[in-house]
C-alpha cells in the first residue's frame, strides 16, 4: 500500500472541507495538507446545492442574541448552546470574508448593500444569497481559492476508515481509495478533518447529492467517536414528486410557501387548516411535512403519493420572475409550476443529529476532527433554512484553525500497518465472491424501510422492527458481490456496496436514538408520545460503538449555559397558549 | 412515447480493451425519465459493470454532462421525451481522455481553467463588501456569465479546441472575463495578460458552438468578445 505523509488531511470538499483547508493554509502555507474528495473537487456534495441562501446578522437593527434565540427556538431548545452561538457570532466574519477574501458576489439591495431576504422561522430577515443558486457561487469561488494554493487535492478519492495511532489513543489518518483505479492507499496524518456532509440520504425520497452515504460519521463511528441526538432528521415540506425519476425528492424551495402557495391534498382540501388554522402553509417545516405525510399515508393523497402545491393563483408571471429556478425544474417533469398545481411530497433533507464537538471542531479521539453537517448540536431538534450552509462556512473556517495549530504542535504517529491491512481485506471482500447479494436491492430495503418506519411519524413497534431488520441488511450486505470482479477502476457497484455500509451504519444510530427519545420535539414525532416533554427531556442522547458493534447509549440533561430554563418555559409557554387555541378550532382527530 | 428505447452505450476501458466498442440496451420507459434515469436504469439492472458520473441529479454540479444523440448535455437535466426518437446514443464527452466507458478525465479543462488565474485577489483597500446599486451597470455582464458549472460540454463543442490543444478555450475565457471585470480585484492587468494572446481570445472564431450546447444558457462568444475588446483598449493605456 502506498503511504502519503501530511499535515492535515481533510475527508470532504462541500462549504466545511473548502473552507478547512483554506484558513489551515492561510495560517500557515507550509503545511502539507491534503484534501480527499469523492466527487470531482468542487461539484460533489450539497453545499453546490443550496438554493436559499446563508443567515448572518448584517443589519444594525438585527442583533446576534435575536439570531441565537432564533436558533435555539427552532431547535426545540436542546441545541448545545455554546455552539449555537459560535455559528451566529461567526456568521458574519464567514460572510465578510466570502465576498472579500474569496470573490463572492452577493445579491444586492436597492441601496448598494448586500441584500437579505426573509427564511422561514426566523424574527429578521437576514438570508443572504445569490439569486436562488448560492451554493454554485460559493463552493465555485472557494474551489479557485484551492487552485491558488500548494494543497494537494485528490478528486474522486474516498475515505475508507480512519488510523489509530499503535497505543490507540489517537487518530493519525486514514485508509483511502482511488476511484479511478480502484487503488486503496493510506494517508498519515498528524491532523484529520471530517467533513463528508451527513446522509439524509437513507430515506425513499431524498434530497442530497448522490455522493452522500454517510461516510464520514460511519467511519467516525468504527473509529469510537461519540454522536449526539442522531433521531433528529430533517424533512423538508416539499420535495417534487417524479415518479421512478432520480428527480423525485429534489426540492421547491421554501419561498414559494412564503410567498403564499397553496397544499391540498387529493380530495382537494386545503388540509392545513386542519393541522395549523393560524400559520397554515406558513407553519414550520416540521409541521408542514409531518401534516402532509399523515394526509398521504392516510389514503388522501394524490395518485402518486403526494398533495398538490399551487401557486398559480399568484399569477404566473409574478412566480416565473421570483422563482425561475423553480419554473424550470419543474418543466423538466412535463408542469408549468407558474399556471398549475405541482405534486409534492416530504422529503428527507438534512441531519441535525452527527458527531459531538466542541467549538474548535475536536471530538472525543484525539487528533479527530469533524465540522459540517457530519456534526451536531448546532441545530438541537431541527435546523432552520439558511443555517445549514452557515454551519459548514463558519465551523469550516474553524476546524482549519484548530488543525494547523494542533499540526504544529504534535509529532507525526505512525499508524498500525496490521489495522490498515485488515480494513483493506474488509473492503475487498466483494471481490472475492463469486455470487452474492444485489447491493441495490438492499438499498432499496434499506430506503423503504427507514420511509415507513423511521421517518416522519415514528412508533416504538415501527423502531423495534426497523432495528431488527437493519441488523439483517448488516448481514446482507457483508455478503454482496460485484459483477465485474476483475476491475476495481471506476467500479460503481463496488463503490455502492461501500457507500450502503455505511448508510446502514449511520441508520443504526437513527433509530436507535428515535426509540430512545420517547417524546416529540422539532423534526423528531412519535406518535405514541406525540407531548413534548420539558421535564424529563431537555436533554440530549450519545451514542458510540460499544463492544462488539453494538450501540453504547447515554442520556445527559441539555446544557443550558447561555439560555436558561425559565426562559425557555416563557417560549415553550406562548406556544402551548396558542395550540390550545387551535386544538379546540379543529375536529381532534389528527391534531398535532 | 413509446414503451421502450433502443440505446446504444459507448463502452472503453483502457485496462482491458483494445478499443471502444458500443453495447446495446432496450429500456423500459416511465414517466419523467430523463437521460441519467436509463444510464442508472442500465447500470443498476442490465450491466452492473457500466460507469458514468454524476452528483446532485438537478442541474447544479456539472458532473453528468455526455455526448447524446450528437450533442453534449448533462444527463441530469436531459429529458429523454425530448430527444423525440427512441434511438438513443450515449457516449463520452468529445475532446477529452476516457477514464472509463461515459467517465472522462476532467484536467484538460481545469489545467486550462488555472491558467487563466481563476481566483480573486482581494484589494488591500476593501475591508468590507462593497456598495454596488443593482442598476448602476458596475457589474456589466458579469452577474449573469458567473453560474457556469464547469460542466465541460462547450469545451467538448468548440472546434478550436479539437484543432488547437493549447486554446482556453470558452469556460476558463468566460471565467477570465468575469474576474476581469471585476473591478474589486487586484491583478486585472496581469489576468488581460494571460488571455490576451494567440491561444486566449484571439483563437475564438465567434460561432457560437458553445453557447449554443450551454446548460446554464451562458454565451461564452459574449465574454470573449468584451475581452478582446478590453486587450485593444488596454494596448492603447486605457483601463476600464
Ligand atoms: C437541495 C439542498 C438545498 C439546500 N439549501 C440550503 C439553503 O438554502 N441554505 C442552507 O443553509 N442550507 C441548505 N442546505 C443544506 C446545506 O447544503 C448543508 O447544510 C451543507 O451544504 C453541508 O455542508 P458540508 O460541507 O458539511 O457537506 P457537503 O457540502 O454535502 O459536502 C460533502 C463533501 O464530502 C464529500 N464526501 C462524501 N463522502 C466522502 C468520503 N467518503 N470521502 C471523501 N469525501 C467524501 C462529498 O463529495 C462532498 O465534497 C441544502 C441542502 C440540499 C440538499
Ligand atoms: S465561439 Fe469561440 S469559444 Fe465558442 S465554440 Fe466558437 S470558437 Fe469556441
Ligand atoms: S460555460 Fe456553460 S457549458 Fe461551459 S462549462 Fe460553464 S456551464 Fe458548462
Ligand atoms: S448530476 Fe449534477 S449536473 Fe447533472
Amino acid at each position: 500500500m502506498d503511504v502519503i505523509k501530511a499535515d492535515i488531511l481533510i475527508l470532504g470538499a462541500g462549504g466545511a472541507g473548502l473552507f478547512a483547508a483554506l484558513h489551515a493554509y492561510d495560517r500557515h502555507p507550509r503545511l502539507k495538507i491534503v484534501i480527499a474528495t469523492k466527487g470531482l473537487i468542487g461539484k460533489g456534495g450539497c453545499s453546490r446545492m443550496v438554493q436559499g441562501g446563508m443567515n448572518v446578522v448584517l443589519n444594525e437593527k438585527d442583533s446576534l442574541e435575536n439570531h441565537f434565540l432564533d436558533t435555539l427556538k427552532g431547535g426545540g431548545f436542546i441545541n448545545n448552546q455554546a455552539l449555537a452561538w459560535t455559528l451566529v457570532s461567526d456568521a458574519p466574519k464567514a460572510v465578510y470574508e466570502l465576498e472579500v477574501k474569496v470573490g463572492c458576489f452577493f445579491d444586492r439591495d436597492e441601496d448598494g448593500r448586500i441584500h437579505q431576504k426573509p427564511f422561514a422561522g426566523q424574527s429578521f430577515d437576514r438570508t443572504v444569497h445569490v439569486a436562488d443558486l448560492t451554493g454554485i457561487q460559493l463552493i465555485s469561488r472557494m474551489t479557485d481559492q484551492i487552485f491558488a494554493r500548494n494543497i494537494k487535492v485528490f478528486e474522486e478519492t474516498r475515505g475508507l476508515d480512519l488510523l489509530t495511532s499503535k497505543d490507540g489513543h489517537r487518530i493519525v489518518g486514514a485508509l483511502l481509495s482511488d476511484i479511478r483505479t480502484g487503488e486503496i492507499f493510506v494517508v498519515n496524518s498528524k491532523v484529520t478533518i471530517v467533513a463528508t456532509g451527513g446522509c439524509a440520504s437513507m430515506y425513499k425520497i431524498s434530497a442530497p447529492s448522490f455522493d452522500k452515504t454517510g461516510d464520514g460519521m460511519a467511519i467516525c463511528f468504527r473509529a469510537g467517536a461519540e454522536f449526539v441526538d442522531m433521531e433528529m432528521v430533517q424533512f423538508h415540506p416539499t420535495g417534487l414528486v417524479a415518479g421512478r425519476s432520480r428527480l423525485n425528492g429534489s426540492l421547491l424551495e421554501e419561498g414559494l410557501r412564503g410567498a403564499g402557495a397553496r397544499l391540498y391534498n387529493g380530495l382537494g382540501e386545503r388540509f392545513m387548516e386542519r393541522y395549523d388554522p393560524e400559520r397554515l402553509e406558513r407553519s414550520t417545516r416540521d409541521r408542514v411535512a409531518r401534516s402532509s405525510f399523515i394526509e398521504i399515508m392516510a389514503g388522501r393523497g394524490t395518485v402518486n403519493k403526494g398533495v398538490y402545491l399551487d401557486a398559480s393563483h399568484l399569477g404566473a408571471e409574478f412566480v416565473e420572475k421570483k422563482f425561475p429556478g423553480m419554473v424550470e425544474r419543474v418543466k423538466d417533469i412535463g408542469k408549468d409550476l407558474a399556471r398549475e398545481k405541482v405534486e409534492v411530497t416530504p422529503t428527507a433533507h438534512y441531519q441535525m443529529g452527527g458527531v459531538c464537538i466542541d467549538a474548535q471542531c475536536q471530538t472525543n479521539l484525539k487528533g479527530l476532527l469533524v465540522c459540517g453537517e457530519d456534526a451536531g448540536g448546532v441545530h438541537g431538534a431541527n435546523r432552520l433554512g439558511g443555517n445549514g450552509i452557515c454551519d459548514s462556512t463558519v465551523y469550516g473556517r474553524r476546524a482549519g484553525d484548530t488543525a494547523a495549530l494542533l499540526a504544529l504542535e504534535e509529532d507525526l504517529h505512525p499508524y498500525q500497518e496490521a489495522e490498515a491491512e485488515k480494513m483493506r481485506m474488509r473492503w475487498l471482500k466483494p471481490f472475492l465472491r463469486e455470487r452474492g447479494e444485489n447491493v441495490y436491492e438492499i438499498r432499496s430495503e434499506i430506503e423503504n424501510l427507514m420511509w415507513e418506519k423511521a421517518g416522519l411519524v415514528r412508533t416504538r413497534l415501527h423502531l423495534q422492527e426497523a432495528a431488527y431488520h437493519l441488523e439483517n441488511l448488516i448481514q446482507k450486505i457483508d455478503e454482496a458481490s460485484v459483477a465485474d470482479r476483475y476491475l476495481a477502476r471506476y467500479n460503481m457497484e463496488w463503490n455502492h456496496i461501500i457507500d450502503v455500509a455505511n448508510l446502514i451504519t449511520v441508520c443504526r444510530m437513527v433509530v436507535n436514538a428515535a426509540k430512545c427519545r420517547e417524546e416529540s420535539r422539532g423534526a423528531h414525532y412519535r406518535e405514541d408520545f406525540p407531548e413534548t416533554d420539558n421535564e424529563n427531556w431537555l436533554q440530549n442522547i450519545y451514542q458510540k460503538k460499544g463492544t462488539a458493534f453494538q450501540l453504547e447509549l447515554t442520556k445527559k440533561p441539555v446544557l443550558l449555559s447561555h439560555f436558561k430554563r425559565e426562559n425557555i418555559e416563557d417560549c415553550f409557554f406562548e406556544r402551548v397558549k396558542k395550540k390550545r387555541t387551535y386544538t379546540e378550532s379543529c375536529d381532534g382527530s389528527t391534531c398535532l | 412515447m413509446p414503451d421502450s428505447l433502443h440505446v446504444k452505450v459507448f463502452r472503453f476501458n483502457p485496462d482491458r480493451d483494445v478499443e471502444p466498442r458500443f453495447d446495446n440496451f432496450e429500456v423500459p420507459v416511465f414517466d419523467n425519465m430523463a437521460l441519467l434515469d436509463v444510464v442508472m436504469h442500465i447500470q443498476n439492472c442490465l450491466d452492473r459493470s457500466l460507469s458514468f458520473r454524476f452528483s446532485c441529479r438537478i442541474g447544479m454540479c456539472g458532473s453528468c454532462a455526455m455526448y447524446v444523440n450528437g450533442r453534449a448535455r448533462l444527463v441530469c437535466r436531459t429529458q429523454v421525451s425530448s430527444l423525440r426518437t427512441q434511438d438513443i446514443t450515449i457516449m463520452p464527452l468529445p475532446n477529452f481522455p476516457i477514464i472509463r466507458d461515459l467517465v472522462v478525465d476532467m484536467a484538460p479543462f481545469f489545467e486550462k481553467w488555472k491558467k487563466i488565474k481563476p481566483y480573486y485577489v482581494s484589494n488591500k483597500e476593501i475591508s468590507e463588501p462593497v456598495v454596488v446599486r443593482p442598476g448602476s451597470g458596475e457589474r456589466e455582464i458579469i452577474d449573469d456569465m458567473l453560474d457556469c458549472i464547469t460542466c465541460g460540454c462547450c469545451y467538448s463543442a468548440c472546434s478550436m479546441v479539437a484543432t488547437n490543444s493549447e486554446y482556453l478555450g470558452p469556460a476558463a475565457l468566460n471565467r477570465a472575463y468575469t474576474l476581469i471585470a471585476d473591478k474589486r480585484d487586484a491583478i486585472r492587468v496581469e489576468r488581460l495578460k494571460t488571455v490576451d494572446r494567440s491561444y486566449g481570445v484571439w483563437r475564438c472564431h465567434t460561432q457560437f458552438n458553445c453557447a449554443e450546447v450551454c446548460p446554464k444558457n451562458i454565451v461564452p462568444t459574449r465574454s470573449i468578445q468584451n475581452l478582446k475588446r478590453r486587450c485593444v483598449l488596454h494596448k492603447f493605456g486605457i483601463v476600464k
